[in-house]
């Protein structure tokens, strides 16, 4: 006798021939080797982005954009609503720890070189996808409209606007103004909320879709066919991956009780900027190295130039499967290993001097 | 000794020989003394005059020629009758200059002339081609004496007299300072100031002895001596000086007090320039100090509220028929401390004991016994309330709102006493009991923000407790499966 979960696939079955798909799914194999532990990590970045959205889409239900509601709106939720408080702090520790994540994530591909032929579609979208994540970050950053994000977006703004030839229009568009106003808010909660979610899951499906399509990638330097160990998609690499959600479910509850986010003081816009204003983590080693960069080069701005040089370094990351032949032909690239590591020190250093400063 | 008698006579001889010589050669006042004018007769008796100084000593020109185009020849440096700042720019000649003072044997100070520039007199007048006053304007130009001398226009008797000269022309005063009132004689005759100097007494204070002789400041400048943060001192150089005020049989401990009081501290220590000073309750030109039956009309002027209560009180009665102040029977004059909740009830500390006691007056005494105890009720809950709310600050706890009620009931509480002041024990109760009622629910609030708290530490313990066990089962799970695929 047929159980009641069983007649209801069945029922799915007849409609969308769901037995194709469990077929394939169930012959689709992840290589099993000594770097297998990376490749959760493009799931843990998943699973921070489903939170992402459910929290956000609970928070919506309170929030009031507006210069003389968000602020107000976001210490309702924090103090009247229930489990608002628990709400607010998992979004905004989530929106930390996905980008930690992608992060990882993308490291780990760029070393794997798993971005070499036939992936080069994945890594664009994957980078994409960082960079919308960093833009969610920052439009995400202004919301609640207090004194540091305000002071954060004037500068973050600020350095858009130095970009030749675009800086000026697109610090305007930004803004929606010469000024970080309450139109800049209701702007960025437009980009927060519908624009950037919109690319996001575009390019988010195409990316699930090419991985799985695809399969995971295997390191260069695997041994010989015949030796491969694999282990089933499903259930094992979908179950190992579920325990591993549940951990970082645990840790983020953990920081949402014991750490939660502060709200601060709602922004004054006629206010002194309060002392060392930072951007968040993600952003300190691009505003520590322009820190450093003298005022004049030659004949160019220090800030302009160092706007083009990470501008340049992250087009050059981007497109790296395009000029990195050498592992397509399945070559070792030490090069290429060089400015991953580089870039990984790079950005620990200057995010730690960023931090202390 | 008869050696300095010989060098003083010596002196004295000299100097008049000089003094005689000098006058002897004076061409310019012979001829006027002639011609019998009122300028040279002034003269005769000017201190200038005792000093051997001639007419060109303020007039320029050559006091020895004989006939009168060489003695009032501009060459000569004549420059006539001097008109506006001339006049004090001939005076300051002299006055100014400590060697010629000096010389002259005058022990006067030579900064007269600096103070009257930082003065508000020194401003322009009306034609903006001179200064307001001149040293003429006070001290006269012919028949100049000395301030000690009864008949000097700046003599303490007759300085009042001077000063009203222009302070008292209303239309004169207009046209500088339409605010600034002219009715200042008028009330400093009302004073006891005015009516001792009127009598004749020289001591007491006329208008230089608060505002100054040649450094006259208005009285918003922080310089000036009446000021309201320097008046106290000003007060107090006379008032403060058992020697000087000997005569008036009078206290002399009013600032030693008034500087430990809740409004000296106020305006000494604190620099609220609001705080009342002497001139507060005594008043300024009409100083005098207020009777019995107005001093909380005095009071009321700042504390109005407890004045009007006080009077439709039972105690305003009360307090007339035995003939006591109103305010300063419990609050004291100059020594009033900052009234604590120590002042109420029937402990041996407070004020109502002295009248009340549970033979005497016993109602008051139930009453204010009553009041106490809810005054001190207040106050405990809110201790316990900021207790309460830090605790839950401390927890990290949203409590802003509470926090920010916590001030209505510190509200109650400083209503409730001015409330006292109608010693009625049914408008008393009212004031406390909305700041109990204010004070309940920002305890309940804190108490549920603590216990958030808890409740959220409990129940991240079970959810995590929950979800490691079901990540422990699908590990285990896992294991297992992947056990029986690899058989």
């Amino acid at each position: 006798m047929k159980t009641h979960l069983q007649r209801i696939y069945s029922w799915i079955d007849e409609r969308v021939e769901l037995q194709g798909l469990v077929e394939y799914m169930g012959k689709k194999y992840v290589p099993v080797h000594r770097h297998s532990i990376w490749y959760y990590f493009g799931g843990v970045s998943l699973f921070l982005f489903i939170i992402q959205v459910v929290t956000g889409i609970l928070l919506l239900l309170y929030y009031k954009s507006g210069e003389e509601l968000a602020f107000e709106s976001i210490n309702f939720i924090m103090s009247k609503v229930q489990f608002g408080w628990l709400i607010r702090s998992i979004h905004s520790w989530t929106a930390n720890l996905f980008i930690f994540s992608a992060m990882i994530h993308m490291f780990s591909v760029f070393f794997e070189k798993a971005y070499r032929k036939p992936r080069e579609i994945t890594w664009v979208t994957g980078m994409l996808m960082f960079f919308l994540a960093l833009g969610f970050g920052f439009s995400g950053y202004l919301l609640p409209w207090n004194e540091l994000a305000f002071f954060a977006t004037k500068v973050g703004t600020d350095i858009a606007g130095v970009v030749p030839i675009i800086g000026k229009p697109l610090m305007i568009f930004l803004r929606s103004g010469e000024e970080v106003t309450g139109a800049t808010l209701s702007r960025f909660f437009g980009f927060h909320v519908a624009v950037l979610p919109g690319l996001f899951t575009v390019f988010l499906s195409i990316h699930l879709l090419l991985v799985q399509r695809q399969g995971m990638s295997e390191p260069l330097h695997i041994g010989k066919e015949s030796e491969r160990k694999t282990m089933p998609f499903f259930p094992n690499f979908i179950l190992r991956d579920i325990t591993l959600w549940l951990l970082v479910l645990n840790l983020l509850a953990i920081l949402a009780v014991f750490f939660p986010w502060e709200l601060g003081k709602k922004a004054e816009a006629f206010a002194s900027a309060p002392a060392g204003i930072k951007p968040e983590w993600y952003f300190l080693c691009l505003f520590q190295t322009l820190k450093y960069i003298p005022g004049k080069l030659w004949f160019l701005d220090g800030e302009i130039l160092g706007v083009i040089l990470f501008g340049i370094a992250g087009l050059l990351w981007t497109m790296v499967p395009f000029w990195d032949r050498k592992s397509s032909r399945g070559e070792q690239n030490r090069f290429v290993n060089y400015i991953g590591l580089f870039a990984v020190i790079y950005i620990i250093i200057f995010t730690i001097i960023g931090w202390l400063a | 000794m008869k050696r300095r008698i010989f060098l003083f006579t010596a002196t004295l001889i000299a100097v008049l020989a000089s003094r005689e010589s000098a006058l002897a050669n004076d061409t310019c006042f012979e001829c006027h003394r002639n011609t019998e004018d009122k300028p040279s007769a002034l003269f005769l008796h000017d201190i200038h005059h005792d000093k051997g100084i001639t007419c060109a000593g303020c007039h320029g020109g050559n006091s020895k020629a004989e006939e009168m185009e060489q003695a009032m020849d501009k060459k000569a440096g004549f420059i006539g009758v001097p008109k506006g700042d001339d006049i004090s720019k001939a005076c300051a000649a002299c006055h100014s200059s400590p060697e010629k003072m000096k010389s002259l044997g005058s022990s006067l100070p030579t900064n007269q002339w600096e103070f009257l520039q930082t003065s508000v007199h020194a401003k322009l007048s009306l034609n903006g081609k001179e200064h307001i006053a001149q040293c003429a304007t006070c001290h006269n130009s012919h028949g100049i004496v000395s301030v000690k001398n009864p008949s000097s226009p700046v003599y303490p008797l007759n300085v009042i007299k001077t000063c009203t000269q222009c302070h008292a022309n209303i239309t004169l005063i207009k046209s500088y300072n339409p605010s600034l009132p002219v009715d200042q004689l008028e009330k400093y005759r009302t004073s006891v100031h005015g009516m001792r100097n009127a009598k004749g007494d020289p001591k007491t204070a006329e208008c230089a002895s608060c505002h100054g002789s040649h450094d006259i400041r208005s009285a918003k400048d922080v310089k000036s001596k009446v000021y309201a943060s320097n008046l106290p001192g000003t007060c107090a150089a006379c008032h403060s000086n058992a020697e000087y005020m000997k005569a008036y049989k009078i206290p002399t401990d009013q600032y030693e007090k008034y500087a430990k009081s809740v409004h000296g501290i106020a305006l000494l220590q604190k620099h609220d320039a609001g705080a009342p000073a002497c001139n507060s309750c005594h008043g300024n030109h009409g100083a005098a100090p207020p009777g019995v039956e107005s001093v909380s009309k005095v009071c009321g002027t700042c504390h109005a509220l407890n004045a009007d209560l006080f009077s439709s009180s039972p105690h305003k009665k009360a307090f007339d028929q035995r003939q006591l102040p109103e305010c300063e029977t419990c609050h004291s004059n100059h020594d009033i401390i900052a009234a604590t909740d120590k002042l109420l009830g029937v402990a041996p500390e407070a004020i109502c004991s002295q009248c009340h006691n549970e033979t005497q007056n016993v109602k008051g005494y139930q009453v204010a016994k009553k009041m106490r105890g809810l005054i001190d009720s207040l106050e405990a809950v809110e201790k316990r309330d900021q207790e309460l709310v830090y605790e839950a600050e401390q927890k990290g706890m949203e409590i802003s709102e509470a926090k920010f009620s916590l001030r209505d009931v510190r509200q109650a509480r400083l209503q409730s006493r001015t409330a006292i002041h109608a010693f009625n024990e049914e408008k008393f109760a009212e004031v406390i009991n909305n700041g109990l009622k204010t004070s309940a629910s920002i305890a309940m609030e804190s108490e549920s923000a603590i216990h958030e708290y808890y409740f959220r530490r409990i129940g991240l313990a079970i959810a995590t407790l929950i979800i490691t066990l079901v990540a422990l089962f699908l590990f285990l799970y896992v294991r297992r499966l992947e056990k029986k695929q690899t058989k």
